[in-house]
């Protein structure tokens, strides 16, 4: 149980800016370029954290608060999530209702940080991020009380530990719409490339990118590494959804997961490269067309039955 | 349980709302082809366990009509007029695709109310002709160009034939072909009737015939 557990903290705490390296350098690669190293993310984890934050004055405690809690929230959202095989150290029944609540706090900080600023221009940020947010929200939710009602549990370590595999053999169509459905919801949650470009600092389209201007030193490196974290997350459980085969073999169990959600990374990476950001009006049509699969995936499931 | 019947009908419905939300019209007639061959399909899956000679055949009249003969047809329709795109629908793309999105779950709803008395072994099919044909029927009137309207009768067409497929033991061939020909005969009417339109007030809208000319 204690390599389980410890195998876990060391996955979900340093493992997840590796991530970004390896979208980065599928990026890279798609260019023509080499691109920065694998471990560019950590290197920027570590000078930010060296530095010094600048604080405005108009800026109060919210300010400086908000990058603290937003990490914690989606780090608490981590000891929940099942990660490879491994039982999460943190599990009850109905907590898939608090692991979506807890993105939803860290979002909300980080809303309230945007306009403590006093900017308008992150305001703005802040603004596109709530309209997104709510859309994306109840779509994730309706993923998951599909896979809740597949797997007969409310608890995240039961519905991916559990019997998922043996759902695909009998409601496979409606799984590929979840997984379809939740890869939108990965992409805007996360602001990748057909939704928010991470990389540009374009007034327009920006909105995760905007809010958090102001932050500087640890604070920013703080809400990229959670960024990565968040990112991670919806990896694991995107990954989990595909992929049922378990070895019971910890540590090939741990070696498939990494491989699996490496390809992932690359996925998306492959994504950014080939497609364009869509227009900011187009946005919200990518969002219906998440929720319209899942609902169809829950009618589906209504109407089959789920047993 | 039919898993694959299953994916195809998702498939479709998926097409349908691609269809919906698309305003480029080669798009448009692109998935309607895909949907078309997909629906083509259905028969096969549906029928077999009992496969007989009268249902290969309206299948692939229809993979071949619907799928092929038909886009070819609205394709030549919409470079002899030159329209591109529906470029401002009555109904916006995100109305329509969460109007759809909610047909689907209510035809879900109605059709686990109905009582069918052929037993069908796939509980997919009726809701997905249900949607189809609602979607085709929000395309008709929710846009302006005469082109995406015939694309949405057609789509409305496509659910009547999803329909009519499980009936195809009990009805006589005829019927079936009848349909067929009924789609292809719409489709001719409403190309002479797209390219009259488009000779009389140089373009498509549909708007313009409300207003009186003199």
């Amino acid at each position: 149980m204690n390599v389980s557990l410890l195998l876990h903290l060391t996955i979900l705490f340093v493992f997840p800016p590796l991530l970004l390296g390896f979208i980065g350098k599928t990026k890279a690669f798609f260019a023509g370029r080499i691109g920065p190293p694998l471990l560019q993310p950590y290197f920027d984890f570590f000078k930010l954290m060296r530095k010094a934050s600048v604080y405005s004055v108009t800026t109060n405690w919210i300010f400086r608060a908000a990058p603290m809690v937003s990490t914690a929230a989606i780090l608490a959202a981590g000891f929940m999530t099942p990660i490879a095989a491994f039982k999460p150290p943190v599990q009850f029944w109905g907590d898939i209702i608090l692991f979506v609540y807890l993105f939803a706090l860290a979002r909300f900080v980080i809303i309230l940080a945007a306009l403590d600023t006093g900017s308008s221009f992150e305001g703005m940020g802040a603004s596109r991020e709530a309209t997104f947010g709510c859309l994306s929200e109840i779509t994730m939710f309706l993923n998951l009380t599909i896979l809740a009602l597949l797997s007969g549990s409310l608890s995240l370590s039961e519905i991916f530990l559990g019997g998922l595999s043996s759902s695909w053999l009998l409601v496979g169509p409606v799984l590929i719409l979840v997984v379809v459905s939740f890869f939108l919801v990965l992409l805007v949650e996360n602001s990748r490339i057909p939704i928010d470009d991470p990389d540009t600092h374009l007034e327009l389209t920006m909105i995760h990118e905007v809010m958090v201007l102001d932050h500087s030193g640890a604070d920013l490196g703080f809400i990229l590494y959670g960024k990565a974290v968040k990112l991670f997350l919806f990896g694991s459980i995107l990954v989990s959804i595909i992929f049922t085969f378990k070895t019971q073999d910890l540590l090939t169990d741990t070696a498939l997961f990494i491989f699996e959600i490496i390809g992932l990374a690359i996925f998306i990476g492959v994504i950014e490269s080939t497609m364009a950001r869509l227009r900011l009006n187009k946005v919200p049509y990518l969002l219906f067309s998440a929720f319209i699969f899942s609902v169809i995936g829950f009618t589906v499931i209504l109407v089959r039955g789920h047993s | 349980m039919n898993v694959w019947l299953d994916a195809i009908l998702i498939l479709i419905l998926i097409l349908g709302l691609f269809i919906v939300t698309s305003t480029r019209l080669g798009t448009m007639i692109q998935i309607f082809s895909m949907q078309s061959v997909f629906l083509g399909c259905v028969p096969f899956f549906l029928y077999a366990k009992d496969m007989e000679a009268y249902i290969i055949i309206v299948a692939l009249a229809a993979i071949v009509l619907r799928g092929f003969v038909m886009p070819n047809f609205l394709f030549w329709a919409i470079r002899h007029v030159s329209v591109r795109s529906e470029v401002s629908p009555f109904i916006g793309i995100g109305t329509t695709l969460l109007l759809s999105g909610f047909s689907i779950a209510g035809s879900f709803l109605l059709a686990s109310k109905l009582i069918f008395p052929v037993s069908i072994s796939s509980g997919l099919v009726i809701p997905s002709s249900f949607s189809l044909i609602i979607m085709g029927f929000l395309l008709l009137v929710g846009r302006t160009k005469a082109i995406s309207q015939v694309i949405g009768y057609l789509v409305l067409e496509n659910g009547i034939f999803l329909f009519a497929i499980l009936l195809l033991k009990k009805m006589p061939l005829l019927v079936e072909m009848g349909i067929l020909l009924d789609l292809f005969i719409a489709a001719v009417v409403m190309g002479i009737v797209v390219n009259h339109i488009s000779d009389e007030f140089n373009n498509t809208d549909t708007i313009v015939l409300t207003t009186l000319k003199d």
